[in-house]
């Protein structure tokens, strides 16, 4: 019997995106990090001062900053054991797909980059190691004065808009791989959306490890303007090597008065991969700002997007999805910091485990004294599908004002018997049956994605569910 | 004769405390281990999770070691004594059964989060309570010891003892009060265990001074078919800081967790507890609800164990706070650690927020005043809790030391 979704029937039996190029790349730093390492990648781009001595300034933030003792286990991680910057044979960001080198192309083709863009993508930027080597945007965006273009080309561009906001939303020294992204950050997008401009269809990146030992440490910032919406989305993966690669974004986003950001992530770097990531988001009067996260891939994952609610009746949501299987650790949730009176968030985290696989919920809610009427919802939900799977859930709260409204609920459980009987009584085998539970389990967050990352993701937790017996 | 405690505490002042009392040597044997674990283990340093919320810097280290211990009074239902059922204050027991005590008294670790505090009461109490009921005894009527400090300023860490053997049945309620003013420690800990199918209600009802600083600790093992309710409510002290584990290490086991905390002023309270499911079958559910006046400050931080390989486990962890003051705040934390894949059921939730000015407003159109009518809304959110105090004596008791800091039912709001 075929299965509901027809996306579902054609899956690989393995990691799909795990092949990688032969081609060697150009600019290659020996592994390690010193300030010498920084200062080279900082001349190399040639940038301006300021950003020369931030870089600095944030290497020894990174030196000086212990590891992080919560949380997942980081032992596996050797700082001078990673290469902090490579990029292929192309110079700089090309203007049309055609000017991208051959085997990037191909890497990307693979992917479905530029199909996707000419179906329905207002823009897409794609990353390969460390730098930007694709970026277009709809023309009809670019008259109304969106920006979306690498972030490198952003500092060279737009000095003045850059300067303005980068690094005022996450600091240098926010915490160590904050400020080792700081000082050797490379590509991420930078959008700006002007005043009361709606982007009506979703920007894209993509972003892929390709080299061995690699660290991607782009940096990505979204400045939505008063009363402009945009919805920014990201999809991540990396070819599968026996050593560990290092992911350490940042992502920055400003929502100002009266706008709207929707930023998600499907993430599925391959499981030799640490991804450690720092989001986070301030929101200003009625604004509202969503992230959708979803953590199918990496051996490690900790990331807890944030968001600030500053402004009056500003909305804050975190959509969280984390699917850990055998070796996989996923430490994923939200933080929602109330400062100003009237606002309101909702956290809602689905999260499955399976094999070996763990997946931690951590969140934060705090409310600060004076932030009268605020309200927030918690709800988090696991799936433990196997004798050896764990899952935890750490609802961080701090209220320190009377007049709110918090409340967190969780629940866990397994696949029950009687749903699997029931399935396979109509005929599904108890893989297909599972497979369907988990389905359903995590819709309420796959239906909140663009369509061609609802099948994604559907197919994703398919590939996980390879030979899943409940 | 005075002792000086924590940093001022050696082994010779422990020896001390033997020389005072008489003591056999199994037991100086026993202070003098527990001496050297307390001093092998660290006090908590704050970096550590659960002592994050609760700075130690200025606990009374040097308060002076309560020697003179005022008489424990105990309640033991007639007819109990000829079941064999004990009830009488430790130093007593040490002398009257001590084959009893020496078999169970400090044979265990507490908390992990209180080792320190744990050892430190094993080595250096100067009082405490020995219950033992046997084999088979239902002992009807409530127990009730009550323990009254006749100062503020001293340190006080005694230990409470309670062994209920297999299909026995027993209701304790302890009290501790002490006086207001000074800064004083007191570092009670109690260690409770039911065996196979033993039914045990155990209650305590904590009204020290305002000055006073709690650092308990609490171990409730629950065993084969077992079912254990345990309540705290905590009324007094300047700080409390309690540590408290539920091991659920007998198949079957049945742990019910309740808790009130009822905190005005400069109050601080911070809960840690563990409900480890070690064992198939067993069911553990925790309800703890504050209210929180003035500047008063409740942090819960709760851990659900899961561990790996057991089957049919229940759990639930819930911790809901009502905020009653602008100033007032709370920090509940119920964490889930799930390692296994075949439970039941389990889940936790966690609120905080102030009474819902709709329902103020209605109880005020039912002819209440505002005071009045928080009041009640007060009690009504705790009934959540009391509703399941099957003893009347300690729901009576209970309700009348909250009563202090909620105020009287007045007769207007039962008319209403």
């Amino acid at each position: 019997m075929a299965l509901p979704n027809p996306a579902l029937s054609q899956i690989p039996d393995s990691y799909k995106f795990g092949w990688h190029d032969a081609e060697q790349p150009r600019t290659t730093f020996e592994k390690g990090i010193s300030a010498e390492v920084v200062a080279e990648i900082s001349r190399i781009k040639d940038e301006p001062k300021w950003m020369t001595d931030l870089r600095l300034k944030a290497y020894r933030h990174f030196e000086a900053r212990p590891m992080p003792k919560w949380g997942a286990d980081l032992s596996g991680i050797d700082f001078q054991d990673i290469y902090y910057y490579v990029t292929g044979n192309s110079s700089g960001a090309a203007q049309s797909w055609d000017d991208v080198p051959d085997y990037i192309r191909r890497t990307y083709d693979k992917l479905g980059i530029p199909e996707a863009e000419k179906k329905y993508l207002a823009g897409v930027g794609g990353q390969y190691d460390s730098e930007v080597i694709y970026h277009n945007i709809r023309e009809d965006l670019e008259k109304q004065g969106v920006i979306f273009m690498g972030t490198d080309q952003a500092l060279k561009e737009h000095p003045d808009l850059f300067r303005e906001y980068f690094g005022t939303v996450i600091p240098a020294n926010d915490n160590k791989l904050a400020a080792l992204n700081t000082a050797v950050w490379s590509g991420g997008s930078f959008i700006y959306v002007p005043k009361d401009v709606h982007v009506e269809l979703p920007l894209q990146a993509y972003f892929r490890i390709n080299t061995e030992n690699m660290g991607q440490f782009e940096r990505t910032l979204i400045i939505a303007d008063e009363g402009s919406s945009v919805h920014y989305v990201e999809g991540c993966t990396a070819p599968t090597y026996s050593t560990a690669s290092l992911h350490s974004a940042v992502v920055e986003i400003i929502v100002k008065k009266g706008a709207r950001v929707r930023y998600t992530t499907i993430q599925n770097w391959s499981s030799n991969v640490y991804n450690l990531v720092t989001k986070r988001a301030v929101a200003h009067e009625d604004a509202v700002m969503e992230w959708v996260d979803g953590n199918l891939g990496s051996k490690v994952t900790m990331k807890y997007p944030s968001i600030y609610l500053l402004g009056e009746r500003a909305h804050g949501e975190v959509l969280s999805i984390a699917f850990a299987g055998d070796g996989q650790h996923q430490d994923a949730g939200g933080k929602i910091i109330h400062a100003a009176p009237n606002t309101t968030s909702l956290i809602t985290s689905k999260s499955i485990s399976k094999g070996t696989g763990r997946t931690s919920y951590r969140g934060l809610i705090k409310v600060y004294p004076g932030c009268e009427r605020s309200k927030s919802t918690v709800r988090c939900d696991a799936l433990i599908l196997d004798d050896d799977a764990r899952s935890d859930t750490y609802p961080y709260m701090e209220i320190d004002e009377e007049n709110v409204t918090i409340g967190h609920e969780a629940t866990v459980s397994k696949v029950g018997s009687e749903q699997l009987f029931y399935l396979m009584s109509r005929g599904l085998s108890e893989a297909e049956a599972s497979a369907m539970i988990v389905n359903g389990f995590i819709e309420p967050i796959v239906k909140e994605l663009p369509m061609e990352y609802a099948v994604e993701m559907n197919r994703l937790i398919q590939l996980q569910m390879e030979g899943a017996v409940g | 004769m005075t002792v000086q405690t924590a940093s001022i505490l050696d082994a010779d002042a422990i020896g001390r405390i033997s020389d005072r009392f008489d003591e056999p040597d199994w037991l100086r044997a026993h202070r003098a281990a527990w001496w050297k674990r307390a001093d092998a283990t660290p006090p908590p340093t704050g970096q550590e999770e659960e002592w994050r919320r609760t700075s130690l810097a200025d606990l009374p280290r040097g308060a002076v070691l309560l020697m003179d211990v005022p008489e424990l009074e105990t309640h033991l239902p007639s007819g109990a004594a000829e079941h064999g059922v004990i009830l009488t204050d430790l130093r007593t027991a040490v002398r009257d059964h001590p084959k009893l005590v020496e078999r169970g008294l400090g044979q265990v670790d507490g908390p992990a989060s209180h080792a320190h505090f744990w050892a430190l009461a094993q080595a250096a109490w100067t009082g405490g309570l020995f219950c033992y009921v046997p084999r088979g005894v239902s002992v009807d009527g409530t127990l009730v010891a009550r323990q009254t400090l006749p100062r503020a300023d001293v340190a006080f860490h005694p230990v409470t003892l309670v062994v209920a053997e297999e299909d026995s049945s027993v209701t304790l309620l302890t009290e501790v009060v002490s006086p207001d003013g000074a800064a004083g420690w007191y570092g009670g800990i109690a260690d409770v265990r039911a065996g196979a199918s033993a039914r045990v209600r155990y209650a305590d009802l904590q009204q020290l001074g305002d000055g006073a600083w709690r650092i308990g600790a609490e171990r409730v093992v629950v065993g084969q078919d077992a079912v254990v309710t345990t309540l705290n409510a905590e009324v007094g002290s300047r700080i409390t800081k309690l540590g408290l584990d539920v091991l659920m290490t007998g198949k079957g086991g049945t742990s019910k967790v309740l808790g009130i905390l009822a905190a005005g002023d400069d109050q601080q309270i911070d809960i840690n507890t563990v409900q480890d499911l070690a064992a198939d079958h067993t069911t553990s559910d925790l309800l703890y609800l504050s209210a929180l006046y003035d500047r008063a400050h409740a942090s819960f931080y709760g851990i659900t164990n899961v561990r790996h390989g057991t089957k049919q486990t229940s759990s639930y962890q819930e911790c809901r706070n009502l905020l009653l003051s602008p100033q007032a705040g709370a920090e509940p934390i119920p964490v889930l650690e799930i390692a296994a894949n075949d439970i039941l059921r389990c889940g936790h939730g966690a609120t905080a927020g102030a009474i819902d000015p709709t329902t103020l407003f209605y109880a005020q159109t039912r002819g209440l005043d505002a005071d009045a009518a928080e009041r009640m809304i007060v009690r009504g959110f705790f009934e959540q809790v009391v509703s399941q105090i099957v003893d009347e004596t300690i729901r009576e008791r209970v309700l009348a030391a909250l009563a202090r800091r909620i105020g009287a039912e007045s007769s207007d709001e039962v008319a209403a």
